[in-house]
């Protein structure tokens, strides 16, 4: 299991990251925004995106559009882990297609949840 | 209100009304010529009263201008105040950039000494109980008790070296004190900023509100919202993300 891990703040990719290797995924990558992300998604072999939204060049949502107009990516999993708290964002949000949503400051239990359900869904 | 209508009311001088009274008569006598003297007499009073108002306003709002544009402060705010909050508040992201990947290293690193105190142990228990279910040869135990030494020796040092890195992350919190004080600096810079805009506002006589109705869509990342921010728009836990969600069927 490759994941990508996409946020400005390196702090943030360090600490989901280090969650991610709690849950036993060691396999991770990192990218600062959605311009950065979104050839390295396209490059291949990732199987799950943890994005965050606001950031600068290409945010969150963008990406998430693009990763879903994308006919090889459409299908990934997307966990979207911001600090957007909107109710109209999250219903934007799902609208585009995200698979979990995680609003900061958040808990490592709650990241765990979100991203078992994820995989509990795609299962199922 | 009684101030307004005083000044309204300011033309009404002694010479005015002696005119009006001796309009009246000349109204009673039916004296026409004297009549249309006396109205344009007193036009030209309650016009020259009227521009002197004008005037008066007019040198007012010259006054505050002025005023507002000799405010050496301005000048101070606009030239050094915001640039110097702005190095601040690039110097807050670093310094708490910093801290941050200070105490994870921190934690890090205590992580894998303990991971390594948690395995060693496990290993360590797992043969101690087989020697006391008399399943290890003489061999076997004599090689035991030096790892159960070693492991002991080791596990004075390695923690301390936990402790110094709690020590560490501690010390990482440091931040806070020059970030805090430093943020303070700049509330006390935006506040006066803020006091000066809105005396511009009030010369300028428009109005603050209805300014800033424009309604975000959804689309765009507005950033963490504060405590106070209206509780029915804005999810402030998980728990309310996930009811969202699940109102959307999630």
């Amino acid at each position: 299991m490759k994941i990508l891990i996409v946020d400005d703040f390196s702090t943030m990719r360090r600490i989901v990251k280090n969650l991610l290797r709690d849950l036993g995924f060691n396999n991770t990558s990192e990218a600062d925004d959605g311009q950065t992300a979104l050839p390295m998604l396209k490059s291949g072999g990732f199987d799950f995106l943890v994005t965050d939204w606001n950031m600068p060049g290409m945010d969150g949502l963008t990406l998430l559009r693009e990763v879903r107009a994308d006919e090889n990516l459409s299908k990934m999993p997307v966990l979207m882990v911001t600090a957007e708290a909107k109710r109209e964002q999250i219903v934007v949000a799902a609208e585009a297609g995200v698979n979990g949503y995680v609003v900061k400051p958040f808990t490592a239990i709650t990241l765990k949840e979100k991203i078992n359900k994820i995989f509990e869904r795609l299962e199922g | 209100m009684s101030e307004k209508s005083a000044e309204e009311s300011s033309y009404l001088t002694d010479e005015y009304i002696s005119r009006l009274k001796t309009l009246s008569e000349a109204l009673e006598s039916g004296d026409e010529t004297r009549i249309h003297g006396l109205v344009g007499e007193l036009t030209t009073l309650r016009e020259s009263s009227l521009y002197q108002e004008l005037g008066k306003i007019t040198r007012e709002i010259h006054d505050s201008i002025n005023a507002f544009g000799n405010d050496e402060r301005i000048a101070e705010l606009a030239q050094e105040a915001i640039p110097d909050a702005k190095e601040r508040l690039s110097f807050i992201v670093t310094k708490t950039e910093e801290a941050a990947h200070k105490t994870m290293e921190g934690a890090e690193a205590a992580m894998i000494l303990m991971d390594g105190f948690s395995d060693k142990a496990k290993v360590l228990l797992e043969r101690w109980t087989s020697f006391r279910n008399r399943q290890l040869s003489k061999e076997e135990f004599i090689v035991l008790n030096d790892d159960i030494n070693g492991f002991l020796d080791s596990f004075g040092s390695d923690s301390q070296a936990v402790n110094s890195q709690m020590t560490d992350i501690m010390l990482a919190q440091d931040y806070q004190d020059i970030t805090g004080q430093m943020i303070k600096q700049v509330v006390t810079m935006v506040q006066e900023v803020e006091d000066k805009l809105v005396r511009l506002v009030t010369i300028s006589g428009a109005w603050c509100s209805d300014t800033n109705t424009e309604k975000s869509s959804g689309e765009i990342a507005e950033g963490p919202q504060l405590p106070t921010a209206d509780q029915s728009q804005v999810a402030t836990s998980q728990g309310d993300v996930d009811d969202i969600l699940a109102s959307l069927g999630f």
